[in-house]
Parts: C-alpha cells; sequence; structure tokens
C-alpha cells in the first residue's frame, strides 16, 4: 500500500550517488523522521529507499584544514561524545544534550536532522550561528562533484531545502573558532527530554572587551525554517554587553520574529520566550 | 470508633515486608501476553470507522465497496443490528451510530476483515455523507434556554416528536434539554452559618480534561461457540457486571456469556464502562461466525477512550475570626460529553470531599451535568476528587490567609478525627487525618519553608521557590454504589501444601495477586511462592463487583482472609484429632502445624494435607468465603456511611516557578497516608509513587486538547505524560491507624495518591509568586499569563434551572 518498489544498500558514496542520479528516490539515514511521517501519511516513499547507513566514509568528526568536518551519518549521540565536538563546538553538543531521548540520538543523524529541514530541529540553530556549511555531492555525468553552500540558506520552507534530487549530503563544516569565540544555545521545550521546542535560539561572536563582534544570533520554531536574526545581530554588534544593550536586543529580538499559534504555544509567549531567554543568556556571555 | 489493636510483627509475618510482585519476572522479561499479543485461531482483524463530523446528521452510508473488498468478511452499519441495545449509565448510546453523529469518536461503520490492513483498507472505501449541525462545545452553551438538543426526540412521518412508552431509553426517546444529571445534595443551615462567617471566599476553578493513557490500549476478542455462547477476551475492570449487560444487550442468558481477562495493562477507572467497541467486535463476531479481535491503535485510545470529567466549579467559603469552618457552597457544571458514562457520577465523590473532609457544619452541593459534542467523560482514579480537592484546598489557604492564621493550624483546627459522623453519614472509625498532616508538614520542614519562601518572593532572580500543602479523604473500604459490595474467595490447598487462591477481584497491575497472597499466607504459615491466584475467568471466579473505589485490598482481602481462617480451622481440627492434641493449641507456621505455645512442630502441613486426602475418609481442605462490607447504599438525599472505611492523606509539594517562561518545576513531594496498615511496603510505595507522578502529570503536563469537539494533540508528543527526568523527590510515609474492620487494619489506597497533588502545587506556586491560579493545568504558558496577569480569570455563576 505505498509506491515503494526497491530498496537499495549501497557501500560507496559513487554507488549511492549512481543511484540517485536515476531518480525517485527516497534516502534512508535513521530513520527517525522518515518512518514516522511516512506511517502518519505525511510523506510518500519515493518508488526507491535507499539506505544510505553503509555507504563507507559518510561517518564521524574530522579536522580538515580550518575546519571541523562532520560527516552526515554521525549520530545525535555520537555528536555528543566527540572529542574533537565537545573541543572546538561545545554549542553543537550542547544543543544535542537537550535532543530526544538516547534511543532515538543513537539513531538519528546530523544529515537526517538537516534534511529534515524542520524549523524546530535542534542542531540547526547552533550550526547556524557557527556558519557552517554543508557539503553536497551528486554524479551528473559520470564522475563525482560537490558543492558547498551555507546552511543559513539552504533552507526554503519547512522540509524543503536546495538540495537537488540527484544530491546527497555528504557533510556540514564548520570553521574553527577564533580566539574569544563564545557561543550559546537555548531550547524551550516543556520537558528536559523528549519534546520539540517551542523556540530556541542560538547566539555567537568575538568577545572581547565586554562587546562581541561577528555577532551571529539565529531563533528556531519561530518562522518557516530555522533563521538568522539580522536586527539582534546589528543591536549587539561592537556593543558593550551592558543592560542597555543586552535590553535593546531582546527587544530587537522580540519584534524581528513573527512565530505562530498552534497546540503547543502562542505566538504572544513564542515572543515572549524569545525576548526573555535571550536576554538570561546575553546576561550569561556578559557575566562569562 | 473501631480501631484494631496492632499485634507484634513476629520475625516471620509478612506483613509490612517489601514483597516483590508475583507478576514482576514475566512482565520485566516482556514475557507477558496482554490481549494485543493473543492469537486465537481463525481470527478476524477488526476496525472501526468513526465520524469525520462534530455533530450532523447522517445521510446515507454506502458501504458497497468495502465489502467487495478481498479480505473483508463483514462491514457492519447501525442498518445490520436493528436490535442494538443503547448502552451507558444513562442509557443513551447506541454503539452504532446510524441517524446521527454526536462526537468525532462516533462509530459509524465496522469491518471484520483476514488483516488489520485489509480492515483499515476498507475503512477507506466507506462514504458517508453528513449534514452539518450546530456545534455545542461547552456546558455553558449547552444549558442555554435556545441551546440545540444533542439527544432530540426522533420525529415522526409528520415531523412531530414521537409518542414513546415512558421508562424508553434516552436513545429512542430523546431528552428535552441537555442536562445529563443532576446532584443535589445539603447539610446544615447554609445561609445561617453565612451569616456568621466572617470571612467568605467565592471563586470559580476550571478543572480541564486528561485521559488515562494506559500503556495497553483498549482491546477484546468476541468469540461465539457452535451452541451461540459468547466468550470474551477483555480488560475490563468489570467482568461480572458486564457479563449481565453483555447478555443484556444480546438479550441471551447471561451465564451463556464468559469472560476471561489476560494481564491487563493499566486500566485507572478506564475499564470501568460498557464501550461501543466491545459491543460492535460481538456483533461483528456474530455475524462473522469467527472470532474477532478489535485492539485500538494509540491515536484511537486518545479520540475514542473516556476522559476524566472536565469541570467548571464555583465555591463559597466561610469561617470565623478563630479559624472554625462555617459553609460552603458549591455549584459545579460538568461536561459530560455526548453520552454519558460514569463521570458524569463522579459528583457522588466530590460532595463527600465538600462535606466531610473538613468539620463544616453547612454544605449545600449542586451539580449538573451537561451534554455537550465533546469527548465523553469517564471514570478515572480520585473519581472527582481531583477537581473538589483542587478546589477545596486552596480555598482553605485562601481563607487562613484572610484571617491571618498558617495554613497548618487552619486545617489541623477544622481536621476531621475518629468517631466524627459527618452532615453527610459518613462514620470515620478508624481516621489518622491529624498525624498525616503534622507529619507531612515536620517531615517537609514545611512552616519554616512556607515563611521563608515568603520572605523572599521580591528577591532578585527569575526563579521563586514555593512550598504547598493539601489533604484529602477518600473511601478506603470499599464503596455501596450497587446493593452489593462484595467479594468471593474460594480456596484450596493441594497435596503438598499449596495453595490456589481463586478470587473475583481483577489484578489490573495494583498488585492485588502477591497482597492478597501475602494475607493468605499470613493466615496458613505459608511462603508467598505457595500460593497461585486465579483470578481472571468468571467461569471460575466466584463473584466480584470490579476493581474500583480502592477497594480490592479491603474487600477481596477480607474475602481471602475469610476463605484462609476457614481452611485454617478445617486443618487444625483435623490435626488435633490425628495427633490427639486440643486444636486451640495449634497454629499453622512455616509449613508446619506447631503448639502454638512452643512453636514446636506437630506435623508437616503437606504430609497432613495427604493423610487426610488418602486415607479412607477422604477429604481435601477447600473452601469458600464471601465478604460483604459493613457499609450502606447512599440514601436518596447521598447520606449514608457509603464505605467501611476511609482513608485519610496530607501531601506536600515543593516547587520552583521560573518567572521568565513560567515553568514550574515540581522538585520534592512529601506525603503521608493514613493507610490503615502497611500491608506489602514496597507494592504501597510503588503505588504511591505512580499516583503521585499521574497527579503531577494532571498538575503540570497532561491535557487533552478539545477545541470545537477536535482532540488537538492525539498523541503522545503533544499530550505530555510526565517523563522520567520531571519526577520529584519523594518521602512518602505512613500513618497505621490499624482499622478495625481492615485486613490486618489496611485500607484502601489506590486512588489517594494523586488526589492532592493539582491543590497543593497551586498553593505552592501561590506561596512562591503571590500568583494564585483557578484553572489547570498549570503549563508553563499558562503560569506566565498568569504571572504577567494575562490570564482570564475563571467564572461561573452558580447556575440552577427553574
Ligand atoms: C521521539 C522523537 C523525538 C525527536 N526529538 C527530536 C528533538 O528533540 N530534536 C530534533 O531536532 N529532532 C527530533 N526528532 C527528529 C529526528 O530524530 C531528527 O531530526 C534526526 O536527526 C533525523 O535523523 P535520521 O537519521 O533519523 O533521519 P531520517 O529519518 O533517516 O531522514 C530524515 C530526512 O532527511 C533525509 N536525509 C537523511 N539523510 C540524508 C542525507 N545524508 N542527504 C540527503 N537527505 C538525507 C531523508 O530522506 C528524510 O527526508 C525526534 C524524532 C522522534 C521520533
Amino acid at each position: 500500500m505505498t509506491g515503494l518498489e526497491r530498496y537499495a544498500a549501497p557501500q560507496s558514496l559513487d554507488e549511492a550517488l549512481g543511484i540517485l542520479q536515476q531518480g525517485e528516490v527516497t534516502i534512508l539515514a535513521g530513520g527517525t523522521d522518515l518512518m514516522p511521517q511516512t506511517k502518519a501519511g505525511r510523506i510518500a516513499f519515493k518508488p526507491t529507499l535507499m539506505n544510505i547507513g553503509r555507504v563507507a566514509g559518510l561517518k564521524g568528526v574530522t579536522l580538515d584544514g580550518g575546519h571541523l568536518r562532520i560527516a552526515a551519518l554521525t549520530t545525535i549521540s555520537e555528536l555528543l561524545r566527540d572529542p574533537l565536538v565537545a573541543q572546538h563546538a561545545p554549542v553543537l553538543a550542547e544543543a544535542c544534550d537537550h535532543f530526544a531521548s538516547d534511543q532515538i540520538r543513537n539513531a538519528g543523524t546530523l544529515g537526517g536532522n538537516i534534511n529534515n529541514a524542520s524549523p524546530a530541529g535542534d542542531t540547526l540553530v547552533p550550526l547556524i550561528v557557527l556558519d557552517a556549511e554543508v557539503e553536497l555531492a551528486s554524479k551528473p555525468n559520470g564522475s563525482v562533484s560537490t558543492r558547498r553552500m551555507p546552511l543559513a540558506e539552504f533552507f526554503t520552507g519547512p522540509g524543503r531545502t536546495k538540495r537537488a534530487g540527484n544530491e546527497l549530503l555528504t557533510a556540514v563544516r564548520i570553521p574553527l573558532p577564533k580566539p574569544g569565540h563564545v557561543a550559546r544555545f537555548y531550547k524551550f521545550g516543556t520537558r528536559p527530554a523528549l519534546d520539540i521546542s517551542t523556540i530556541s535560539i542560538g547566539i555567537a561572536g568575538i568577545k572581547r572587551d565586554g562587546a562581541l563582534t561577528d555577532t551571529r544570533v539565529a531563533f528556531g520554531a519561530v518562522a518557516p525554517t530555522p533563521v538568522r536574526a539580522p536586527r539582534t545581530e546589528a543591536a549587539l554588534e561592537g556593543r558593550r554587553l551592558d543592560s542597555d544593550a543586552i535590553e535593546a536586543a531582546a527587544g530587537a529580538a522580540r519584534d524581528e520574529v513573527n512565530p505562530i499559534d498552534d497546540v503547543r504555544a502562542s505566538a504572544w509567549y513564542r515572543k515572549e520566550l524569545i525576548h526573555n531567554m535571550t536576554k538570561r543568556m546575553l546576561d550569561h556571555v556578559a557575566q562569562a | 470508633m473501631n480501631v484494631a489493636e496492632k499485634p507484634v510483627i513476629t520475625a516471620d509475618s509478612l506483613i509490612g515486608q517489601r514483597i516483590q510482585k508475583k507478576d514482576a519476572p514475566e512482565k520485566a522479561a516482556g514475557k507477558t501476553r496482554y490481549i494485543q499479543d493473543m492469537i486465537v485461531p481463525g481470527m478476524l482483524h477488526a476496525k472501526i470507522l468513526r465520524s469525520s463530523r462534530v455533530h450532523a446528521r447522517i445521510r446515507s452510508i454506502d458501504t458497497s465497496a468495502a465489502k467487495a473488498l478481498p479480505g473483508v468478511h463483514v462491514v457492519l452499519t447501525a442498518a445490520d443490528v436493528p436490535d442494538q441495545q443503547p448502552i451507558g449509565v444513562a442509557r443513551d448510546h447506541l454503539p452504532l451510530k446510524g441517524e446521527r453523529v454526536r462526537s468525532l469518536r462516533d462509530e459509524i461503520a465496522a469491518v471484520a476483515a483476514d488483516s488489520e490492513e485489509i480492515a483499515e483498507a476498507a475503512l477507506k472505501l466507506i462514504r458517508v455523507e453528513y449534514e452539518d449541525l450546530p456545534v455545542i462545545a461547552t456546558p455553558e452553551d449547552a444549558v442555554k434556554a435556545d441551546a440545540p438538543l444533542i439527544h432530540p426526540a426522533p420525529l415522526d412521518a409528520d415531523g412531530k416528536p414521537k409518542t414513546v412508552p415512558p421508562k424508553t431509553p434516552i436513545a429512542f426517546a430523546g431528552k428535552a434539554d441537555n442536562i445529563a444529571m443532576r446532584f443535589d445534595y445539603t447539610h446544615g443551615d447554609v445561609a445561617a452559618a453565612e451569616a456568621e462567617s466572617d470571612v467568605v471566599v467565592e471563586d470559580t476553578f476550571q478543572l480541564h480534561y486528561v485521559t488515562h493513557c494506559c500503556m495497553g490500549v483498549s482491546g477484546v476478542i468476541a468469540e461465539f461457540d457452535a451452541s451461540g455462547n459468547l466468550l470474551m477476551y477483555s480488560n475490563t475492570q468489570v467482568p461480572f457486571l458486564h457479563k449481565r449487560e453483555f447478555a443484556e444487550y444480546l438479550n441471551i442468558d447471561p451465564s451463556r456469556v464468559r469472560i476471561i481477562q489476560p494481564p491487563i495493562g493499566g486500566g485507572f477507572g478506564s475499564k470501568l464502562d460498557i464501550y461501543p467497541f466491545e459491543v460492535i467486535c460481538i456483533f461483528l463476531a456474530r455475524a462473522a461466525k469467527r472470532p474477532v479481535k478489535m485492539v485500538f491503535t494509540r491515536k484511537e485510545e486518545f479520540l475514542a477512550s473516556p476522559t476524566r470529567q472536565p469541570v467548571l466549579l464555583t465555591l463559597r467559603s466561610g469561617c470565623r475570626k478563630d479559624g472554625t469552618l462555617t459553609f460552603r457552597q458549591v455549584h459545579t457544571l460538568h461536561d459530560n460529553g455526548a453520552y454519558t458514562s460514569w463521570g458524569a457520577t463522579t459528583p457522588f465523590v466530590m460532595m463527600q470531599t465538600f462535606s466531610s473532609l473538613y468539620r463544616v457544619p453547612a454544605c449545600d452541593y449542586h451539580t449538573t451535568v451537561a451534554y455537550t459534542n465533546n469527548p465523553y467523560a469517564g471514570s478515572f482514579r480520585g473519581y472527582g476528587n481531583l477537581q473538589a480537592t483542587f478546589a477545596i484546598e486552596q480555598h482553605m489557604d485562601m481563607l487562613a490567609e484572610r484571617i491571618g492564621m498558617d495554613p497548618l493550624d487552619f486545617r489541623l483546627k477544622n481536621a476531621q478525627e475518629a468517631g466524627e459522623v459527618t452532615g453527610q453519614g459518613m462514620t470515620f472509625k478508624s481516621c489518622g487525618f491529624r498525624e498525616c498532616l503534622t507529619t507531612a508538614a515536620e517531615r517537609s520542614d514545611y512552616r519554616k519553608k512556607h515563611a521563608d519562601n515568603l520572605a523572599h518572593r521580591d528577591a532578585p532572580g527569575p526563579v521563586k521557590r514555593g512550598i504547598g500543602i493539601a489533604s484529602m479523604l477518600h473511601v478506603g473500604g470499599g464503596a455501596k454504589i450497587y446493593p452489593s459490595d462484595g467479594c468471593g474467595t474460594i480456596l484450596k490447598l493441594d497435596d503438598f501444601a499449596n495453595v490456589t487462591l481463586i478470587t473475583g477481584a481483577s489484578e489490573i497491575g495494583q498488585g492485588s495477586e502477591t497482597v492478597l497472597s501475602q494475607l493468605v499466607c499470613e493466615e496458613l504459615g505459608l511462603p508467598i511462592s505457595a500460593v497461585t491466584v486465579v483470578n481472571n475467568d468468571t467461569a471460575i471466579t466466584p463473584w466480584d463487583v470490579g476493581v474500583h473505589a480502592s477497594r480490592t485490598t479491603f474487600i477481596a482481602g477480607n474475602s481471602a482472609i475469610g476463605a484462609a481462617r476457614k481452611a485454617k480451622a478445617k486443618i487444625l481440627a483435623a490435626a488435633a484429632k490425628k495427633h490427639g492434641c486440643d486444636e486451640a493449641t495449634l497454629d499453622l507456621r512455616g509449613g508446619f502445624v506447631v503448639v502454638a505455645e512452643t512453636g514446636e512442630p506437630v506435623v508437616e502441613l503437606a504430609r497432613l494435607m495427604r493423610n487426610l486426602h488418602f486415607s479412607d475418609k477422604a477429604e481435601l481442605v477447600m473452601t469458600t468465603f464471601y465478604y460483604e462490607p459493613p457499609s450502606v447504599h447512599q440514601d436518596k438525599a447521598f447520606k449514608g456511611d457509603v464505605s467501611a472505611a476511609y482513608a485519610w492523606a496530607a501531601q506536600v509539594v515543593e516547587v520552583e516557578v521560573d518567572t521568565d517562561t513560567g515553568i514550574v518545576k515540581m522538585t520534592k513531594v512529601t506525603g503521608t497516608h493514613d493507610v490503615g496498615r502497611v500491608l506489602n511496603r514496597l507494592g504501597l510505595e510503588g503505588q504511591i509513587e505512580g499516583g503521585v507522578v499521574m497527579g503531577q502529570g494532571y498538575a503540570l503536563t497532561e491535557n487533552l486538547i478539545v477545541e470545537n469537539g477536535v482532540t488537538r494533540n492525539p498523541n503522545f508528543r503533544d499530550y505530555k505524560l510526565v517523563t522520567a527526568p520531571e519526577i520529584p523527590e519523594m518521602d512518602i510515609t505512613f500513618v497505621e491507624s490499624m482499622d478495625g474492620e481492615g485486613p490486618q487494619g489496611a485500607k484502601g489506597v489506590g486512588e489517594a495518591p494523586a488526589i492532592c497533588i493539582a491543590a497543593a502545587a497551586a498553593n505552592a506556586i501561590y506561596n512562591a509568586t503571590g500568583v494564585r491560579i483557578f484553572a489547570l493545568p498549570f503549563t508553563p504558558e499558562a503560569v506566565y499569563r498568569a504571572l504577567r496577569g494575562k490570564a482570564e480569570k475563571p467564572h461561573w455563576e452558580a447556575w440552577q434551572p427553574e
């Protein structure tokens, strides 16, 4: 009773991209989004289901020049434990610590979280404030080619991205942090685990002399995609983090987001949370 | 007063020990076979088509395509079962709806097929044409003079209301208003008592929808044998009542209905009524001439199983400056949903709390239960008491504050004591209420923390701490809501001195098998492993009214003790005869008949059993006992001593409120329960901890969101059960008031632990923030709104029909 005709489990990237190139493929990683969504009838399987779990080289965290490279099949649990992540992108590990439950973390992958493109996806906001970019591979004319794109530009709507049908997300690259780099993540859920973000906030920048530069602010679950907050960033950029600056930034954040009402929260409450928690996070950054 | 002497516990006594539940290894190993796991040879799988409209007339139903689908055996609609009879307390509910749907859960058609998938596919092929009717989404709207009727009288050919013979059930005769039930209770002179009051407070409290969330979803298997006898595998909590009712609906002799209960994955009151799916499954089995199994999906469980009763409650309470309560006046409006189940009758319990938790000279209580197009409410652990306690225990704090008295002192001043007969006629034989209050308060350091928190309310920082107390009264010795509240036991000993305990009392996870075995072993001097419990087959077990009202340990326990004592008398008499001694000098201990005074063995029990059996006057030890508690059926004015004993508790809840987010973290619960006597300490602690968490969910997280008759969150993602890391630290202690009627002095406790939590949490939030919240649940957004003065205070004018 599904449109599924074929199951493929390629062993190499080349093979996987070849299958993708033939078109009409649903990619399966951990399946923690895909399976509930197809079961609920929200998305339909394409004729080919391709399990990428056995593709060599799609797992693990490495240093790649000035970048931290996280391969797509790295699970949330692995991110939580990874020493390179702890050293160079602790805010990502922090986000993973608020993610689902152990069972889901063991199966769910970073690539899946990104490609599911939920506005509430918990790794997305920290990755955006870390200036992460995605690496997309395809085999359009017999040979493998890759392109990169800033994650902040990757999302086009709920469940929609700029990934082309023949592309596989192979990795995420994060520039290694400069001295003085600070980053914070906050997720509001009504309980400590197993909750979808009502809102989430990421803040990053270089802190010097009590002020932030290269400021990045991003919000989750307040728009159809995770979003950067340019006005909030501008309110902070280069200003001393005193109570006026913090209040101005929190106010800008509240005005900048345009969330919706749903069963989880009203728009008004989401805006209040954005204000109060942006303020609390900035207080902590100022005091740190 | 009826209080038993507390015996000295001997080293080999099982009473008060921590005894692992008999079914724990099976469950922990995943070996328990629930109804979900059962396969009956030849069985079909059934699914129900439910309404896609909240309130509508059914224009037509076309099942032809579904019937034509290969693998489909039977498709039924109301038209196929012209003999169907209405179910439910008010007989207002036909299992299959033919003319009208009144809520989104309504059953329109059912399919039995070779597989669940085929049955599911067949449902999609059924075409239903509806004509929408106006939706009544709130009980306030339902009781308006010009409100459309939920159960209008059927019309004859000329469009006039059909004349029907008197006593025709509502399902056929209709109802001229939307009022499903009314309850009116009074004692004392409220007006005079109010005039004597120095302080009067009045507030409206609003209680929300929650549902049981049993891990084992609803399910049933029905099968007829060649002679037309019905066998059901059912999760019911009331097999003997159901046996009779199913027979009535099917117009067959009750003795032709046999109910077997596989291990039940949770009940909490949800399996106390007959539901359409069960009757429909029987119809399918009858039509298919094959066994038919129907099991809900989780979504279906959320949409189509009963809820706790949502209530609007306006309470007026008064007291004098010296702290004496003067009166209470209560008006409640209950949302019945579209059909009447046990939820409508929760006022029976609610009024007990208002009339009798504290000494109150005058009490006036009124409930109107109104039909709406919402999901209908059933019974749920606590049975109205969570709602009543939420209101009354907040008013206790509010009154205390108004007269400048400590909330604990105010409660102690008005607390019931043993010997008291309340205005409602409840007689408190054993009563550890005061000790519950003082123990819980002392162990939690309530007074000091309460004062400290008040002093720190305005200190800087977003997180405020609070502490709150609440108490409860609940039946603890059964509840005589039927002419009988009894339970039967059959007990037999085999040639090896192992006991088979055949009891009417069902096990629904509460640990009854273990506690009953314990009570029997205590009498017979045997280890717990010597007992096998048989409790799940109406063809074998003796009658019992059902698992409800916290009654099983008390009622079935007394019944089991009765049977065991008869067996013991028989054994000792036989031993005395055989060994030439006086039976009064003998006792049973450690698997032996012993000399009571010295403990010196006379004969091994197993050996004696064999001697009895294989002799010329062969005899087996088999006894029966039926226990009926000395309680009474309430009169028409709801007065009478409805339970053989009453349970008490006080619980102290501590919270941290994050005023930036509204998140309320429950940090600690200190509870003291008057349980009469601790029987199985492990089982008791488990019961209390589980109940506290259920109360926590009711208070903070669980909320079945029903908007215009539509359930918005039928899943565990958005219906938030408490998860493990949220569970507070608990300090649970017991008061042993040694009830004179209770089995070994014990009283019922099953419902008690969930009752106070929401009320105590409300008081704690007030202590922390100075903001009192009158509506549940205390979700972060609701609390945040209240803290910012943006929550509308519920208001409901006491309403009475003219
Ligand atoms: C109970 C539960 C709790 C959850 N809690 C959270 C939570 O707290 N926070 C959160 O953010 N998420 C949560 N999720 C969602 C989910 O677990 C995560 O999004 C997870 O990271 C998805 O990874 P996956 O490997 O399972 O993806 P899959 O389900 O396998 O795939 C998800 C989507 O991405 C596509 N895809 C996967 N990998 C690639 C790739 N390499 N290239 C291109 N496309 C690809 C798939 O085709 C599919 O459309 C929860 C899910 C469940 C069931």
